[in-house]
């Protein structure tokens, strides 16, 4: 649900930056003491030193979403889980882990996206002993009846039932259909809904999905906050270190280029002004790929806030309410997509007209290096604002940790950014802002 | 041990810096300062005594659309865009709240570039331009909120918003803050800019700063202060809802919509009062928001699966679908005890109306025992802590409580000091005291009104199936909620189609 929530909150991803936090720390991304170590068994931990707030973020991030829902009539499957994991174990059954929890104050929850589950708590750094107990016990000793389970997938449709009220939401799950012909990108987090309400009868499957992909080598705890290193790595060696391996990766298969522009329209069943969304084919994220790497800046000057196509749909034409353009940072080539909702649904032609004249000069003209700074600077401040408590910090490594296996990912990736020019915007440009690679989506309330 | 190392991990904060003398309102009072000479950044909040409860009659959301025109628009110095693109380069942005009773201007920038800043800022409430194209834009996505987004888009928002309208009627505080359709529609710039020169008033603002500054933007930030208009903070209007006698239910009548339900009835007590402070530990038993420990989530959702999830509140909470924490600078005199269950079947709606009425009931009548109150104190006392992570958190909660006329160390300290004396008997005399489980509002946004309205009439019984094998004792309190009585007359229950609700 990541990116169709971005969508509804109007965030662009391309908000962090780091130049400032290297030149304090020699060249590193983040400015706080880190600690990465990997255990026998394949488990990774990474701790991040924050002094001084009295608090952790202690986050455990799985490295399945709805990408690995790879057999037919099973998706929606990895969401399932991060419900089915509040349900309990021998040791710790679910009202005794309610309790615990609840005597310490955390602040918890979990959420899933396509290529990640992860499961977060804020909590006094007092308490982490006990926080890393009760997890490792339900990653490891997670037990739940089939009556458990088919309850959970009252709520899970109860869920459902709660975000296609979103017409954005519903023509995000039209787009990625349309766009993924095979890959598990085609659906969303969520699921195809018949296969949601088909969810209670497959207790079987659920115990395999959990066998399968709840094991340590696909498992990466990203700790922050008032802690140091070694006693933490201590803690995670005695609770964790007995967790047997044994992932068995998903079969995904990739998707074939794409030859031709591809359309789907949406009948909302609501009322809503009409909403457009153009997604591009876009690479995996890799941060040695130079072309990726400054398509993340080409999206943000091309369609953000101070864009040219900006000023002109949403401030001096008013012809659209708002435009939000994400370049995925994902694990399998995903989509670079444009979304914007149009308020007079007999010009979606001409915003359509104005997006390719955009994606058109972008590829013919250089960007003017000021803007580029500008740009750059934006990064370096988002970054440094964004430190400010070890529970931003986390939140904001997830995603790029869990695609990525680590750090050292994004740390490249910033490393890159430095180094973009406004050719190499430019080849970006040309490079993705494909028209015969693109899906279009139009959602139009039925008249 | 454990006490110690709370006190140096969080409370410090909760006890720094802020100064502040106890005056209910007291507006244009000194600046509340929160120095934090190790954050790099600094935030800066100016908050204004204007709100929804303001808007003329017939000129509904025109403190929203002031508060835009200020936060979103153009100054006399500089076109919008060119403010975007002085912004951009910093990461740095400011942004109003408008509420009911205030409007609040808050930015956050790093100190590096604060004198940038800065002046952006100032000119935003100092010099508006009121420029005639950004009031079309502001204006125009004021109404498609309206008429697209809260009536078609956002269920649960939609309910809470007919909750509050309910209770409220005939109030300033019945309307939506954005409005209503006929009084956006209505609202000329003239009637902006005369709003503007009305309620942004030295006398009517209440400036905040927070962070790594230094003592010369102190005096530049209390240098703004002088330069608006001197003015009168105008008295607040009389919020005096009706008396109503049963429960009484308003159906928001959309098509093929499932069920989101709000629930609710004015609360006589405001923060900083010790009965509020022992019926929020009631209240987290019963439905802390977005936890799962609550009561209301083990038995609607927990134990039965029906939906997402189900809270309660003492104060109001909006766009609680997107927040895990309480929102600050949404400060009133008035507040509603409220129930959200979230969106679940229509066919299910009656049973998990009554399942959390029954709950308030139980709660109401027996009490909390001692092992829940004990549990939800040591929740609570760790818990506030992450209300105010951060320095413009912080700030926030400093500046509702000049609303409120809480004195230093403010409210949440306050809280966690009340709470290590509340006694169990305090606390389960509080909900006798404040809390009601009959004439009720209730709203419900559903694609099924008609036989909704007669089943709710007639108390028909709401039995339901489920999936799986239930444990006995579970099927037992099934039968007594499937016919719990909740005595609505065939006069109370109202029917408004989506399409005409926040008409007017």
């Amino acid at each position: 649900m990541l990116r169709s929530l971005a969508l509804i909150l109007g965030i662009v991803y391309v908000t962090t930056g780091t130049h400032a936090q290297q030149a304090a720390t020699g060249g590193r991304l983040i400015a706080f003491p880190t600690h990465a170590e990997t255990l026998d068994n394949g488990l990774k931990t990474i701790v991040i030193s924050m002094p001084g707030s009295g608090l952790v973020s202690y986050w455990s991030i799985v490295r399945t979403g709805s990408r690995d829902e790879f057999e037919p009539g099973r998706t929606g499957f990895a969401h399932f889980f991060e419900h089915m994991m509040f349900r309990g174990t021998d040791r710790y059954p679910a009202d005794d882990y309610n309790q615990i929890l609840t005597g310490i104050g955390a602040s918890r929850n979990a959420y899933t996206t396509d290529d990640l589950t992860a499961y977060h708590f804020s909590i006094a750094a007092e308490d982490l002993a006990l926080v890393m107990d009760l997890e490792s016990d339900r990653f490891q000793n997670l037990a739940y009846s089939e009556a458990d389970f088919r309850t959970e997938a009252g709520a899970v449709y109860g869920e459902y039932r709660k975000n296609v009220t979103s017409p954005f939401f519903v023509l995000y799950e039209a787009v990625m259909a349309t766009a993924f012909n095979v890959h598990t990108y085609g659906h969303t987090t969520m699921g195809y809904e018949a296969d949601i309400a088909a969810m209670p009868t497959m207790y079987d499957y659920s115990l395999d999905f959990f066998a399968r992909y709840y094991r340590p080598e696909n498992t990466i705890l990203l700790i922050v906050g008032d802690i140091e290193a070694p006693p933490t790595m201590n803690l995670v060696r005695e609770y964790y270190g007995s967790w047997q391996p044994g992932y068995v990766p998903p079969k995904i298969t990739p998707e074939p280029v794409q030859a031709e522009a591809r359309n789907v329209a949406v009948n909302y069943a609501g009322r809503s002004l009409p909403i457009l969304a153009v997604a591009y084919k876009f690479d995996a994220f890799d941060p040695s790929n130079r072309l990726r790497v400054a398509a993340d800046l080409l999206t943000e000057m091309a369609f953000g806030a101070t864009s040219d196509i900006y000023k002109q749909l949403v401030l001096d034409e008013q012809l659209v309410e708002f435009l939000a353009a994400d370049p995925g940072l994902n694990r399998d080539p995903g989509l670079l997509d444009i979304y914007t909702r149009i308020k007079d649904p007999s010009r979606i032609d001409a915003v359509l007209a104005t997006i390719d004249a955009t994606t058109e000069r972008f590829k013919t003209t250089l960007v003017a290096p000021a803007d580029l700074d500008a740009l750059k600077s934006r990064l370096r401040y988002g970054f440094l604002m964004g430190l400010e408590t070890p529970d931003a910090v986390a939140r904001g490594l997830a995603r790029s940790v869990a695609v990525s296996g680590g750090l050292e990912g994004i740390e490249a990736l910033y490393r890159a950014y430095e180094t973009i020019s406004p050719e190499d915007i430019r080849a970006a440009a040309e490079r993705y802002l494909d028209p015969n690679r693109r899906t279009i989506g139009v959602l139009r309330a039925q008249p | 041990m454990r006490a110690a190392a709370l006190a140096l991990a969080g409370v410090a904060w909760l006890a720094a810096g802020c100064t502040q003398p106890e005056a209910p309102m007291a507006r244009a009072a000194p600046t509340v300062l929160l120095p934090v000479p190790s954050d790099p950044t600094i935030a800066l909040s100016v908050s204004f005594g204007v709100g929804s409860q303001d808007d003329p009659p017939d000129k509904e959301g025109l403190a929203y659309l002031t508060g835009e025109m200020l936060a979103t628009a153009a100054t006399e110095r500089n076109a919008y865009e060119d403010i975007i693109d002085a912004l951009y380069p910093i990461a740095s942005n400011y942004s109003i709240t408008v509420d009911k009773e205030i409007s609040t201007l808050t930015g956050r920038t790093h100190r590096d570039n604060i004198d940038v800043f800065f002046e952006l800022l100032a000119d935003a409430y100092l010099r508006p331009a009121f420029d005639a194209t950004d009031f079309e834009r502001v204006k125009s996505d004021a109404i498609n909120y309206l008429e697209n987004t809260l009536r078609y888009a956002s269920d649960e928002e939609l309910g809470k918003a007919a909750l509050t309208q309910a209770i409220f009627a005939g109030t300033p505080y019945a309307h939506p803050v954005q409005g209503t359709v006929a009084g956006l529609r209505n609202i000329t710039l003239e009637d902006v800019a005369a709003f503007y020169a009305r309620y942004y008033t030295a006398a009517n603002v209440t400036l905040g700063l927070a962070g790594g500054y230094d003592a010369a933007l102190v005096d530049r930030f209390e240098a703004t202060r002088a330069a608006l208009p001197q003015g009168t903070a105008p008295p607040d209007p009389v919020i005096d809802p009706p008396d109503w006698d049963g429960t009484e239910v308003v159906l928001v009548d959309k098509p093929a919509a499932d069920a989101s339900i709000s629930l609710g009835f004015p609360l006589d007590l405001q923060r900083g009062e010790r009965d509020f402070y022992a019926l929020w530990v009631a209240n987290s038993w019963l439905g802390e928001h977005r936890n799962q420990a609550g009561r209301l989530f083990q038995v609607i959702r927990g134990a039965r699966g029906l939906n997402y999830g189900n809270y309660s509140y003492l104060e109001a909470f909006p766009a609680g679908g997107q927040r895990m924490m309480p929102p600050v600078n949404v400060a009133r005199r008035h507040q509603i005890y409220e129930i959200w269950i979230r969106t679940l079947p229509n066919n299910q709606a009656h049973f998990a109306l009554r399942a959390a009425i029954r709950e308030l009931r139980e709660l109401i009548a027996g009490g909390m025992t001692a092992e829940e109150f004990e549990l939800t104190r040591a929740f609570l006392d760790k818990y506030v802590l992450h209300f105010a992570e951060t320095t413009a958190e912080r700030l926030g909660y400093a500046i509702d409580d000049r609303f409120y006329g809480i004195a230093d160390p403010g409210h949440l300290q306050r809280f966690r000091e009340t709470l290590a004396e509340l006694t169990l008997d305090e606390v389960n005399a509080a909900l006798q005291r404040h809390l009601r489980y009959d004439n009720l509002k209730i709203a419900i946004v559903t694609g099924d009104a008609d036989r909704l309205r007669t089943a709710l009439i007639a108390n028909t019984a709401s039995p339901i199936e489920y999936e799986s094998p239930k444990p006995p004792a579970l099927l037992a309190e099934d039968a007594g909620i499937a016919e719990f009585a909740l005595d609505i007359g065939p006069g109370q229950v109202t029917i408004v189609p989506v399409a005409e609700i926040f008409a007017r």
